[in-house]
C-alpha cells in the first residue's frame, strides 16, 4: 500500500473555472506555478517537479519534492457536482510507481541534487531497517 | 533488547515498508486502541492494568489490543519483575503517519485558499 494523503472539497465554481485557477497557484503560494500541460513544469515555495498528466478540465497530475525530500505524487481530480465542482486531491508516496517508472527518471525527479536513484536507495534504507 | 520474551512487535526481517503500513492501519483502525496508544504516549509507560483502568474495558482485552499495537511496531515491551511495561515507539511507521498528518495539513491549507481564491472569482454564484 502507498503512503497516501486524501482530501476532498466542492466550490460553486464550473469545472472549467476550477481548472483555469489550478494555473494561476496563489492556492500553493505566492511565487507558485503550475503549467497545465503534461511535462509542465511545477513550482511552489522550495518544491518543484513535473506535470505528468494534464487532462483538461478533469485531472491533473503531478510529482514534487522539496530539496532533500523524497518525490511525491498529486492527483487532483475534478467532476462536476450538483451545485458546482468537486475536487479531490491526493498526495502519496509511492514506492513501487517510483521504481519502476521510467517517466519519473526521463523527467528528473531530482531531490537536492539526489538522482532518482538514490532517491528510491533512500526509501529501499528506509523500508529494509 | 528487552530482556524478557521478544516482544511481538519485533519487526520480521522479511517485512517489506508496505506490510509494516498495512499493519499500523490494521492497528490503528480500532477507536479503543487509538485511545489505548494515545493514553500510553501521556504515559510514556504503563502496564495493561494501568491503562485497563482509564479504559470502560477489561484488563485482558487491553493486552489483546496491546498484542496488536506490538505486532505492528507501535508499542515495545520491557519486563520489570513480574510485570511487563507498554511504551510506544517512535519507530518503524510513525514517519508515515507523521508524514500523513503534515501532508494532509498542507493540502487543508491549500484546498481552504483555492476555496477563497474561487470565491473571489464567483462571488454571486446562483445556488441550486
Amino acid at each position: 500500500m502507498d503512503e497516501l494523503v486524501e482530501r476532498e472539497l466542492t466550490v460553486p465554481n464550473e469545472i472549467e473555472e476550477v481548472w483555469r485557477s489550478l494555473s494561476e497557484p496563489e492556492w500553493l503560494g505566492e511565487d507558485a506555478s503550475i503549467e497545465l500541460r503534461e511535462a509542465g513544469e511545477v513550482r511552489a515555495g522550495e518544491r518543484s517537479g513535473f506535470v505528468e498528466e494534464a487532462e483538461a478540465p478533469r485531472r491533473l497530475v503531478f510529482w514534487w519534492s522539496a530539496p532533500g525530500e523524497e518525490a511525491t505524487r498529486v492527483e487532483l481530480d475534478l467532476d462536476e457536482a450538483d451545485a458546482g465542482t468537486h475536487i479531490r486531491v491526493t498526495e502519496s508516496r509511492p514506492l513501487a510507481i517510483l521504481d519502476g517508472r521510467d517517466l519519473a527518471i526521463e523527467l528528473g525527479v531530482r531531490g537536492g541534487g539526489a538522482g532518482p536513484t538514490a532517491l528510491a536507495g533512500g526509501m529501499l534504507a528506509g523500508a529494509s531497517r | 533488547m528487552p530482556a524478557g520474551t521478544p516482544p511481538a512487535g519485533t519487526p520480521r526481517p522479511g517485512g517489506t515498508r508496505a506490510d509494516a503500513t498495512d499493519a499500523v492501519f490494521a492497528a490503528l483502525s480500532d477507536g479503543t486502541r487509538r485511545s489505548l496508544y494515545a493514553n500510553l504516549g501521556e504515559r510514556g509507560e504503563a502496564t495493561a492494568t494501568d491503562l485497563a483502568r482509564d479504559l470502560p474495558v477489561t484488563r485482558q482485552a487491553v493486552q489483546k489490543h496491546l498484542g496488536t499495537l506490538a505486532s505492528a511496531g507501535l508499542v515495545a515491551t520491557r519486563r520489570a519483575g513480574r510485570e511487563v511495561l507498554y511504551r510506544p515507539t517512535p519507530a518503524p511507521m510513525s514517519e508515515a503517519l507523521a508524514w500523513m498528518a503534515e501532508v494532509g495539513a498542507q493540502w487543508d491549507d491549500r484546498l481552504a485558499a483555492l476555496e477563497r481564491q474561487l470565491a473571489r472569482r464567483a462571488p454571486h454564484q446562483p445556488i441550486g
